[in-house]
């Protein structure tokens, strides 16, 4: 039986082997090191269309853990950042870059050409009355379609349809956020305050106790009480009716998969609160029963339930 | 001040409203382009792509060019549309690929893989300018090139012209290492199917260029890949014929030599003969009809005459020559080799001297013709007068 990764992952893991261990990921460091500059890159045209590792996923490696430009294989990340910006302007690509990290001035210069040089001293120095000026320009002056928000060391744009995070402190910028795990409560939060305030505005966002964030939706009781009590009248269902009837229960079981708790409450008017609690793991287990994280692509799953409940069932029914 | 800001907005909107209509229009061409490819009327969409390159700035050509290639590029079809471009001269190569070079290299590779059918299969649409685009000052456009010859080295034709592989083995010494890559991996390909003619290139090269590292190691990858078991016969038998001529050339210089004089010779009979005729037209301008003839005859005459008096030189010498014969063979034991020597270089000193009065006589007949002609001469002018 050849070796198989498994039996690496083991041998990494068995504290008794710490001597060889070093020696091991020696091995690797210098393949990967290998693979990049002597091999991939090297032939350029290769680099660019069909790089060898999988959508450059060596290069989010190095730059997570927070090597410098030099320590990359440049022409890699040239094209790496080409693709992001090309993306960014509708033009073809190889691939969608998704979850793609990139240096902060490389994001800015991508995004925000014109300002970049000045967004990038001002971010850096966290001078963000200068930066936000900037920004507010861009979105009031400039029609440009984003949004931002800053939570600690997190700045969270969103352009266009897509989620942009700066970890500020790290000095670098995932673009595209979709399959990465959220790694922090304060993005969770930010996230989650950002899409309130531009979407459902009336849905409290929480950060409690630094464990989960608690979102609470209200539906009216107006919309609660008109609810038929009849499920079997299918026939005289309104909208409402048949989705609280027939959609509500399924959705709700969704989302427990993302939620750590989900809780239907009546208040003292009779509205509904629906109260999703949202920590970084999800309610789903890999094959060893370890909690899976959430994703973006999780939270924004979640969001859109928020934001339709709210569309659907409360400012409809708001009175005028 | 205020007028002056509402004027600059407005000029602005303008501008963009401009630019927003420019875009559509240029979407709306592209969609256009791609129906037509998709119904297959290729011959009208370059007419269409000719008009529209045609009608672009210096500062929006690159951006069409960008705009028909991710059309085409997408589009079944594309790489015919694409060859049609090149045959038609729609779109030039050279200055193509260095206008590519200013874009990002998604899309310059993107097109470069385009171009690989036609790089296979055509190879007469790109090899003509192989000289100017491997010596360009731009290494995208050096390398976008070696591209293009790896293509044709895959092609069914190859590449086994030495000049173009002269000049990518000067590649391996380029000051940019992803030229250097594109180098050796041309010569690998195009060393996979004819190794003899690129490991003589390379050896040859080499030899001129015995002190750049860089270079020699480059060419040692190179070898090192094409070198098989498979094909070592085949370079060795070339090696052999090689070393066979390097020992010939000292022989063939001299005949080279040999030959350059004998040519001289022929050269300076043939001055002679001009300068003669030159003479005998002259002559011919002076002189009648009348007296041409009689100088000819009194010529073939003189020319008789020594003809006989060399056969009958001839005559002497053959009588001498076997009375040596029967004299050697009968007086060999008794006559010393020496006396033998010495008369035979008598009788070689009195043939010498025959010839010397034969020449005296030739010259003497040609001073009287001379004369002649000057007594011709002044007879006529005497006419004349």
């Amino acid at each position: 039986m050849p070796l198989e990764p498994r039996h690496i992952i083991e041998f990494l893991g068995d504290a008794t082997n710490d001597k060889f261990n070093s020696e091991l990921l020696g091995y690797l460091i210098k393949r990967v090191n290998k693979l990049c500059f002597d091999e991939c890159q090297i032939d350029r045209i290769q680099c660019t269309l069909t790089p060898l590792c999988t959508r450059r996923f060596l290069l989010k490696l190095r730059i997570k853990n927070g090597l410098n430009l030099d320590d990359l294989p440049k022409f890699c990340y040239s094209v790496h950042k080409n693709i992001v910006l090309r993306d960014f302007r509708g033009k073809t690509i190889v691939y969608r870059p998704f979850d793609a990290y990139l240096y902060l001035v490389d994001f800015l210069d991508i995004f925000f050409h014109g300002d970049y040089r000045k967004l990038n001293k001002f971010i850096s120095f966290k001078n963000w009355d200068d930066a936000l000026k900037i920004f507010d320009d861009r979105i009031y002056n400039r029609d440009e379609n984003f949004h931002y928000y800053l939570k600690n060391n997190y700045f969270i744009i969103r352009y266009d349809d897509r989620l942009h995070i700066i970890f500020i402190e790290e000095n670098y910028v995932l673009c595209n956020a979709r399959g990465e795990s959220i790694v922090n409560l304060d993005i969770l939060s930010g996230i989650c305050e950002l899409y309130a305030n531009l979407y459902f505005p009336d849905v409290k966002v929480k950060l409690i106790r630094s464990e989960f964030v608690q979102i609470t939706i209200t539906l009216p009781s107006d919309i609660i009480n008109n609810i038929s009590n009849d499920p079997e009248a299918q026939e005289n269902f309104s909208k409402s009716d048949h989705y609280f009837w027939n959609v509500f229960y399924e959705d709700l079981e969704t989302m427990t998969q993302f939620c750590q708790t989900i809780h239907l409450e009546i208040d003292y008017i009779g509205n509904l609160l629906i109260k999703l609690d949202i920590n970084l793991v999800t309610n789903n287990y890999d094959e060893k029963q370890k909690p899976l994280p959430l994703r973006y692509r999780d939270l924004r799953f979640l969001l859109n339930f928020v934001q339709r409940l709210y569309t659907d069932f409360y400012v409809y029914w708001l009175p005028t | 001040m205020y007028i002056g800001c509402l004027l600059n907005l407005k000029n602005n909107s303008n501008n963009k409203v401009i630019k927003m209509n420019e875009v559509e229009d240029d979407t709306r061409l592209m969609e256009k382009i791609k129906e037509m490819i998709t119904e297959g009327k290729i011959d009208a969409v370059v007419d269409k792509i000719a008009i529209y390159l045609n009608l672009s700035t210096e500062e929006n050509y690159i951006e069409r060019l960008e705009n028909i290639f991710e059309t085409v590029s997408l589009a079944q079809g594309g790489r015919t549309v694409i060859r049609f471009l090149i045959e038609h001269l729609v779109i030039d190569v050279p200055s193509l690929l260095e206008n590519l070079s200013k874009k990002d290299s998604l899309l310059r590779y993107s097109f470069l893989l385009l171009l690989r059918e036609i790089a296979e299969n055509e190879q007469d649409l790109l090899i003509p300018h192989s000289n100017d685009l491997l010596n360009s000052e731009d290494p995208n456009v050096r390398e976008a090139f070696l591209q293009l010859i790896v293509f044709i080295a895959g092609g069914d034709k190859g590449i086994e012209d030495e000049s173009i592989l002269e000049i990518i083995t000067s590649r391996l010494s380029d000051e940019k290492d992803f030229v250097v890559e594109k180098a050796i991996q041309a010569l690998k390909t195009i060393g996979n199917k004819s190794p003899s003619i690129v490991t003589r290139v390379l050896k040859e090269f080499s030899k001129k260029c015995s002190e750049n590292d860089e270079l020699i190691k480059n060419i040692d990858i190179v070898l090192k890949s094409i070198v098989t078991v498979e094909k070592i016969e085949e370079i060795v038998e070339i090696v052999e014929k090689e070393e066979s001529k390097i020992e010939k050339p000292v022989e063939e210089l001299v005949e080279k030599e040999k030959e350059l004089e004998s040519k001289e010779i022929e050269l300076k009979v043939k001055e002679k003969e001009l300068d003669d005729k030159e003479a005998e037209l002259e002559k011919k301008e002076i002189l009648s009809d009348f007296d041409l003839k009689k100088i000819e005859k009194e010529k073939q005459l003189t020319e008789k005459e020594i003809e006989l008096t060399e056969k009958e030189i001839e005559l002497k010498e053959k009588e001498k020559e076997i009375k040596l014969e029967i004299e050697g063979k009968k007086d060999i034991k008794k006559l010393p080799k020496k006396l033998v020597k010495e008369e035979v270089k008598i009788l070689d000193k009195e043939i010498e001297l025959k010839k010397k009065d034969l020449e005296i006589k030739k010259k003497k007949l040609e001073i009287e013709e001379k004369e002649k002609e000057l007594e011709e001469i002044k007879v006529i002018e005497k006419e004349r007068s």
